[in-house]
């Protein structure tokens, strides 16, 4: 099963357009909910506080995942709702958009939720979202420093992932 | 044709290593646990440069045995050779890896670097601890010198990573 590649980081997809600064924020979950990383790039309004920030974006999309595979009406079983699934199997939420952004969102087999705020025009970002995942799996899962469930605090993560994000879209 | 292994595994095994003997074995003496690791890597070293040198004949002198570890040691080992070598003629090496493949996946906690504490020490912490990473590799060449009959001392320094140095000094 070859979802994940080898161990050099699988190269960077084709960026449909490169206008760079186009990302609005990233947050990044772990299976019990804590906030891993948050990063944003262009918000201009907040509206609650960070925490409660943070607990609405993993609340909203737990629901969403939920109700979608729910929703489904092309699968026979009930399935397992609440496991993990590899992405691209089973029936699973990927993104939404409004008139002024676009939510695209990722959960790998172990519980890591990827989620990325873009402009409304980007295409689909599940490559691009796969291709962060590695940078998390390289720079974050391997790094000897780095205790797992706590808030990410590594230098080569931020900046590799700071250089990928403002070259797509 | 040897038999093959994930890197990962590896990777994820030494990390384990060190974070065993620094926290559970050794828990408040690092310096026992450094002098453990380094001793791993003494045997480690000793049987690896016992088999890459089965089929070559005794090196003349010390600078014959360092480039043999800076070039057939390190790329059968890390797939490279060391990038720069240094010495200052009088049993002093200095052994340079612009991209050391050990230390590639390690990074420093960003936030800590400002803190502004009077000794240092909130920034010293997270380099200390990724010096114990260091420990295996300069116990890896220094049983491999000594098992091609040069007793040294071998001390790393890490003050740009990736860039890894390993400073090997020859017992007169």
């Amino acid at each position: 099963m070859q979802f994940f590649g080898g161990s050099e980081i699988s190269p960077s997809p084709p960026v449909p357009t490169a206008s760079g600064n186009n990302a609005h924020m990233i947050y990044v979950f772990n299976r019990n909910g804590v906030c891993l990383l948050y990063r944003e790039w262009n918000r201009p309004l907040h509206t609650l506080n960070a925490q409660q920030d943070h607990k609405l974006m993993f609340g909203l999309l737990f629901s969403l995942k939920s109700l979608t595979a729910k929703m489904d009406p092309t699968n026979l079983d009930k399935g397992n709702l609440g496991v993990p699934q590899l992405p691209g199997q089973g029936c699973s939420f990927h993104s939404f958009r409004t008139n002024t952004y676009k939510l695209s969102f990722m959960e790998t087999p172990s519980g890591i939720k990827i989620i990325l705020v873009t402009h409304p025009r980007t295409g689909d970002l599940r490559d691009s979202l796969k291709y962060i995942y590695n940078l998390y799996v390289e720079y974050v899962a391997k790094n000897p420093l780095y205790t797992p469930g706590t808030p990410i605090r590594c230098d080569l993560f931020d900046t590799t992932l700071d250089q990928y994000v403002r070259s797509i879209a | 044709m040897g038999r093959e292994v994930s890197e990962s595994c590896i990777d994820s095994l030494l990390t384990e290593m060190v974070t065993t003997y620094c926290n559970r074995f050794y828990a408040n003496k690092p310096e026992l646990a450094a002098r453990r690791i380094e001793a791993i890597g003494f045997q480690v070293g000793h049987q690896l440069s016992e088999r890459y040198t089965m089929e070559r004949p005794r090196f003349s002198d010390h600078l014959e045995a360092i480039k043999f570890i800076c070039k057939d040691f390190w790329s059968e080992l890390f797939k490279k050779q060391i990038d720069n070598l240094k010495t200052n003629h009088r049993g002093t090496f200095v052994l340079q890896d612009n991209r050391f493949r050990w230390l590639t996946h390690l990074s420093l906690d960003p936030t800590t670097e400002n803190t502004e504490d009077p000794n240092g020490r909130s920034e010293n912490k997270g380099a200390q601890v990724a010096s114990m990473h260091l420990y295996f590799p300069c116990g890896i060449i220094r049983g491999a010198l000594s098992n091609l009959g040069i007793p040294c001392a071998v001390s790393a320094d890490i003050s740009n990573l990736p860039q890894c140095s390993f400073v090997i000094r020859i017992k007169a």
